[in-house]
């Protein structure tokens, strides 16, 4: 990597991209993700310089959500676990992150710090999404030699895995440098993190998720046959298998229906529901794989500061319910989007009754300042 | 309904016989729930002491006024219901028991979705359980309503003043406090008469009962001693608010004479050399506050004593 002033390596690199933006009104924010991570964000960074190119420069390219570059990311191995298994879906459309963007906009910020607040912010929300709506811009144009220096030795693997068709951004690497338009920039001092973007990331801690295997089934059987299967029919009317990995939980009904719980991400309970349907193929019965739907997904995390719950039931009563010698936390509904949170006095805080990854980030991302007002000092 | 008029003074006076026998005592657990529902750090033992004793006194009078009601309608245990019924009178109150039912229903179907095993248990247990109480609820309350009054709390949204206020002194004694008294705090409004089942059960001595209780009936009981520690706490803040006699307030000539009193009988034990703590809340505003809780003033109040209830005024419905 040859870049005169900025040269070595993942970090360092990405300083370089602040200092040299491809236009003046974009600013990135400090980042320091994984290195694999690191080019798939540099795509999309790079993605959004060859659109904004073509655009006039104002300010809307950049509430298109195609900067997703990691603020204060964790080191989780959930982003990278949730990250590889989903590249070939797309689920979502940008235009949801947009609306989410938007709100969480504060008025008060300055042109710049709007742009690095609205950039963090769709970090946090993407950084982990299963969505990969970048994919769809793909193929990366020719704009990559806009003045970044990519680290493509580290990224090439990763390159070569997410766009197989795509040599330009290692071609590009080298000639980079040369091609700064240094005239047109003027030299921005790194952001410090905007305290609006809380930099931590909810871990899915539980999916429910069911599917029609759209047979009927001798339960009977399948607990003489299966290993790990319980069926007590006095009890309760279903089959319940477990299999170690995914370490999970399926409750099987003699309509063909099935309740899979215990996964720890949305691939995960797919791949565990399949492999159940599998065991009850082998078992005979033409069991097939129709209307896999995740059900709810339960989430948790820790804002580290204690909360004053007193005063959050206060200000948010039509929200909060809150008995204490029932239970310890407090009970918010939020309405938009429709998530249960339980907040706890030590910063704890539990978020349930999600379909979507997307609405435990945009609910996380909602009460945070909420929050963050009721510190307990 | 028959009633021995027992006044929370005399029940101290006869129970003090009786809790020489009495090996079961909540008088701590007292102590932490009355610093949690306003009262300062330490609350006094002596307080704690009478508070339970009318807590005491109270409950076992609703039980027995409870299992009369079972009887009357041939039941063999005593159930939601009957306690509800006895509570139809007060409207407020009965919301906020309702009110305390449903997040009872609703805490537990959310935190059975959140660990996987709950779900399975739950499933397992034959779920007839979602919303339990509130059908209960609804169910008798659709019984007995004439005038339609009762089932218009369901859809009643008004704001609890009661709860309000507790709400807010929650939040301004805990805004003084830093995060190691806060956890204390939250520690002690953790507790709850129905964490304590069993010794619960046995302090109301429901063995020696005919009729017993059934766990909704228990948790529902549970609730009623927690409200009514509540509404004496509220009550005796209220009275030592008024004991302080106010320069430029108008009323303060017609302070009740019984009041002044225990005022001052309160200020001769302190002169006797008994460090009074200043914070707290006094065995003298409990005792004052319950007789002016049951003291019926009102236009025509000499002419109701044949009418009126012979009994004690419940706190807690």
């Amino acid at each position: 990597m040859a870049s005169a002033p900025h040269t070595p390596p993942t970090q360092p690199q990405l300083h370089s991209r602040w200092l040299f933006p491809p236009f003046p009104t974009s600013q990135l924010p400090t980042v320091s993700p994984s290195p694999m991570e690191e080019e798939t964000y540099l795509e999309l960074y790079l993605d959004q310089c060859s659109t904004q190119d073509a655009l006039t420069p104002s300010r809307s390219p950049l509430l298109s959500p195609a900067v997703p570059y990691d603020v204060d990311m964790l080191t989780s191995s959930n982003p990278e676990t949730a990250f590889n298994p989903q590249l070939e879906e797309v689920t979502e459309t940008y235009g949801s992150f947009s609306a989410v963007d938007l709100s969480l906009l504060p008025d008060e910020l300055s042109q710049e710090n709007k742009d690095q607040t609205v950039i963090r912010s769709k970090n946090e929300i993407e950084e982990n999404c299963k969505n990969q709506s970048w994919q769809t811009r793909l193929p990366l144009s020719s704009r990559m030699d806009t003045g970044l220096a990519l680290n493509s030795s580290s990224g090439s693997s990763s390159h070569s895995r997410l766009h197989p068709a795509d040599g330009n951004s290692a071609q590009s690497s080298p000639e980079k440098p040369h091609s700064l338009p240094l005239a047109s920039i003027t030299p921005m001092t790194p952001m410090a993190p905007i305290s609006e973007c809380s930099g931590i990331v909810p871990q899915l801690q539980n999916i429910v998720s069911t599917v029609n295997l759209a047979c009927k089934l001798d339960l009977k059987k399948i607990a003489l046959h299966a290993k790990n299967a319980e069926y007590n029919p006095k009890r309760f009317a279903a089959v319940i298998m477990r299999i170690r990995e995914p370490r999970t939980t399926a409750l099987i009904f003699s309509s063909g229906k099935m309740v899979c719980t215990g996964a720890k991400s949305e691939e995960q309970s797919r791949l565990a529901a399949r492999k159940y349907a599998r065991v009850v193929q082998k078992l005979g019965f033409p069991a097939r794989f129709l209307d896999f739907t995740i059900q709810n997904m339960v989430a948790s995390c820790d804002v580290r500061f204690p909360i004053s719950l007193e005063g959050l039931v206060l200000t948010h009563q039509q929200f909060s319910s809150y008995e204490p010698e029932l239970f310890p936390g407090l009970i918010y509904r939020m309405v938009k989007p429709r998530i249960v949170l339980l907040i706890f006095v030590s910063g704890k805080v539990v978020l349930t009754g999600a379909k979507k990854r997307s609405d435990i980030y945009e609910a996380f991302e909602n009460i945070y300042p909420i929050l963050k007002g009721f510190k307990k000092a | 309904m028959n009633n021995t008029a027992a006044s929370p003074m005399s029940a101290a006076t006869s129970s003090s016989g009786r809790s020489t026998g009495k090996s079961i005592s909540f008088t701590a657990e007292l102590q932490s729930m009355m610093f949690s529902l306003g009262d300062a750090r330490r609350p006094l033992h002596e307080t704690a002491v009478l508070v339970e004793d009318v807590v005491h006194t109270q409950l076992i009078n609703l039980l027995q006024q409870a299992a009369e009601v079972s009887q009357l309608r041939g039941a063999r245990v005593i159930s939601a219901e009957d306690l509800l019924f006895l509570m139809r009178k007060d409207k407020k109150k009965l919301r906020r028991l309702l009110k305390y039912m449903f997040f009872r229903d609703y805490k537990s179907k959310i935190v059975k979705g959140i660990d996987e095993d709950d779900l399975l248990e739950d499933k397992l247990s034959g779920s007839n359980n979602v919303n339990k109480r509130q059908k209960i609820a609804q169910d008798f309350l659709n019984s007995i309503d004439q005038t339609g009054e009762l089932l218009a709390m369901f859809e009643d949204d008004e704001i609890d003043e009661v709860k309000q206020e507790r709400m807010e002194r929650a939040e301004r004694q805990t805004r003084v406090m830093d995060s190691a008294q806060y956890a204390e705090f939250c520690e002690s409004r953790h507790l709850s008469f129905s964490k304590k089942g069993s010794k619960f059960r046995d302090w109301l001595d429901c063995g020696s009962m005919e009729i017993k209780p059934n766990v909704v009936a228990m948790e529902i009981l549970a609730y009623l001693a927690y409200e009514t520690v509540a509404q004496l706490v509220d009550l005796a803040l209220l009275v030592r608010q008024d004991m302080v006699t106010k320069a430029g307030d108008p009323f303060s000539h017609a302070i009740s004479a019984t009041f002044i009193q225990y005022h001052n009988s309160a200020e001769s034990t302190a002169a006797c050399g008994v460090e009074a703590h200043s914070d707290a809340i006094q065995p003298s505003h409990i005792r004052e506050a319950v007789r002016r809780y049951g003291h019926k003033i009102g236009p025509l109040s000499p002419f109701t004593s044949a009418y009126r209830r012979n009994g004690m005024a419940f706190l807690a419905c």
